[in-house]
């Protein structure tokens, strides 16, 4: 019985390395080339409405590939790159992604303090850091949001709030639920700054 | 630990009050308290191999072996089959249907039947046709079996089932489970739509029937916060069901249920009891005892999906017509529970004596982690046992061999 745990803890640790090196990061950073063209050559975002993708989680890259190549997530400028993509290309760009130091856009506008204390308001009741973590740096499916792109973070909260885009679940249309435009540019702005 | 928790949940009450004036808490997160971060996991939508299917982690008791059915199946969850042997798999987040086949040889073929579907989880077969229901949206595929490649147009009754949509659930449970009851009536769920809130009784938080055509909507029974999985037991014909406790007040109450309707349109309480369990937020001065006790208490959060009356013959006398019940596994709670297929066993006049562990070795308590989600169970002709992993996309197969 013993032995038998002991082996089926051996089969666990085996099975997640597999998983690990599964995802090759090298060969993502190829893949992921034409990518950077909008995304930025570092992953960091310089284009309007484009979202940055350095050090989002890998997990989060996936899955948001897989919804648009699957037509469950509509974002027009993506749908030629998603369409076709084998699960193995995207599970290595969203390695390759994940490696990269994430930081703001080079045009970030300067703190705005009263849209700053409007989110300080919001993001308690509304629980961000408890999926996106303290520092909004994101968690496997649950992306970073800390330094993100502002119009893009207001773009996506107002898909959510109107029930034009949903994640793998619909938590994040329950998050936003209710909420202004004033309350989603306060929090867009907020974490932007982050 | 308890009273704890208690004084957190209270603690986020106060917090969420005057936040409501200002926007309101969302449905998911009521009672959650401040500081946690207990989250839905992260589902897998690729490929698994099929060598990091964790088929030899599994455990089950002497004479039954496990084997991988069918893999490359992301998100595989419900499983219906058709009258040529044909199993149709849903799924929700990749928005897809499956249609799994057997070859000559014994492997098995996987093709991608339709997809684009939002949360497409609820399938029955009725004749030729398949059902297919993605949230509100019902689809029917007629003469299926012979069309696998490509499907014709399916017929659509959304309108005539009229089911709420996710607007209306507010994003909450509106994802379906279905099944087709001896009567040939066709039954789901309409789940709750919130974690836990004031709703109304009669719209949400149901099981509910209608004939194929969408007609004649009847309630099977109230106050079931989110049933995900159902069946009719095969002697009785009573309606069976799982059910989701809510979340956010504590690890280990209210349970996930398994109940039994004995009569169309019984009330299991939901929000104010969950068997003699009384919500401490929700009660509204109710008794327990007014309302219709679940059949078992399955544990808190395992999420409790597909169940299944055991049919066949292969497995031993003593699983005919007993209930596998598939535990997804918990989320909302501070260790991992679930994640395994249990057994309620129920004597002649259909009341559970005990659940048992059958399939487990999926969940890794020391490290916290898990291995795979079971979400489905199936009994095939031949008595052996499928099991849809959800996160890894593999069917298993259970056989038993003296």
């Amino acid at each position: 019985m013993i032995l038998g745990r002991f082996l089926a803890a051996a089969f666990l640790a085996a099975a997640t390395c597999g998983a690990a090196v599964a995802q090759d990061a090298r060969r993502g950073a190829e893949l992921a080339t034409p990518c950077l063209q909008c995304h930025g050559g570092n992953g960091r975002s310089q284009m309007e409405t484009i979202p940055s993708l350095a050090g989002q989680p890998a997990d989060f890259i996936t899955i948001q590939l897989i919804l648009l190549r699957e037509g469950l997530r509509q974002a027009p400028a993506m749908a030629p790159f998603a369409a076709n993509l084998p699960d193995r290309d995207i599970e290595d760009m969203a390695a390759y992604f994940a490696t990269l130091p994430p930081g703001p856009p080079d045009d970030r506008r300067p703190r705005d303090p009263a849209l700053i204390a409007a989110a300080e308001a919001l993001v308690g009741p509304r629980h961000c850091a408890t999926c996106h973590v303290a520092d909004y740096g994101g968690r496997n499916q649950i992306p970073r949001i800390a330094a993100q792109r502002e119009e893009y973070l207001a773009a996506a909260m107002t898909q959510y709030r109107d029930g034009t885009r949903a994640g793998p679940d619909t938590q994040m249309n329950g998050a936003v639920v209710g909420l202004s435009d004033a309350n989603i540019a306060a929090l867009a702005h907020f974490l932007a700054q982050k | 630990m308890t009273i704890r928790r208690l004084f957190l949940g209270a603690a986020a009450m106060l917090i969420a009050g005057p936040a409501l004036a200002q926007a309101p808490v969302p449905g998911w997160a009521i009672g959650r308290p401040e500081g946690s971060t207990l989250a839905p996991h992260a589902p897998r939508l690729t490929v698994t191999p099929l060598d990091q299917v964790p088929v030899a982690a599994l455990r089950l008791p002497p004479g039954f072996h496990a084997e991988v059915y069918a893999h490359g199946i992301p998100g595989v969850r419900a499983i219906a089959e058709g009258p040529n042997g044909t199993l149709f798999a849903g799924s929700r987040g990749i928005g897809r249907v499956y249609a799994i086949t057997r070859n000559a040889d014994g492997t098995t073929r996987t093709r991608v039947f339709a997809q684009g579907l939002a949360q497409p989880s609820g399938l029955v077969m009725i004749g030729n046709s398949l059902y297919v229901f993605a949230v509100n949206r019902v689809l029917r595929y007629d003469n299926v079996e012979a069309n696998l490649d490509s499907p014709a147009a399916p017929v659509d009754l959304t309108a005539a089932f009229a089911l709420p949509t996710e607007q209306d659930h507010g994003g909450n449970h509106h994802w379906k489970f279905v099944s087709l009851g001896p009567d040939g009536r066709i039954y789901t769920n309409v789940g709750a739509p919130c974690n836990v809130c004031e709703f109304d009784r009669d719209r949400f938080a149901l099981l509910v029937s209608f004939n194929p055509d969408g007609s004649d909507r009847r309630i099977e029974a109230r106050g079931v916060r989110n049933s995900v999985g159902m069946a009719h037991h095969p002697v009785t014909r009573e309606l069976w069901a799982t059910n989701h406790g809510r979340d956010w007040i504590g690890d280990d109450s209210p349970e996930d249920s398994l109940l039994r309707v004995r009569r169309t349109g019984e009330d299991f309480g939901f929000p104010m009891c969950l068997g003699t369990w009384s919500d401490p937020e929700h009660n509204r001065g109710r008794a327990c005892s007014e309302f219709s006790q679940p059949a078992a208490l399955l544990g808190g959060h395992v999420a409790a999906l597909g169940m299944r009356f055991y049919t066949g013959t292969m497995f031993p006398e003593q699983y005919r017509n007993q209930v596998f019940i598939a535990r997804r596994g918990s989320w909302n709670r501070n260790r991992l529970s679930g994640y395994d297929v249990v057994v309620a066993k129920l004597d002649a006049q259909g009341n559970v004596t005990g659940v048992e562990d059958f399939m487990t070795g999926l969940r890794d308590d020391a490290n916290q982690r898990f291995l795979d989600r079971p979400a489905e169970v199936h009994v095939l002709r031949d008595g052996s046992l499928l099991v849809s992993g959800e996160q890894m996309g593999a069917v298993y197969r259970i056989t038993y061999r003296q």
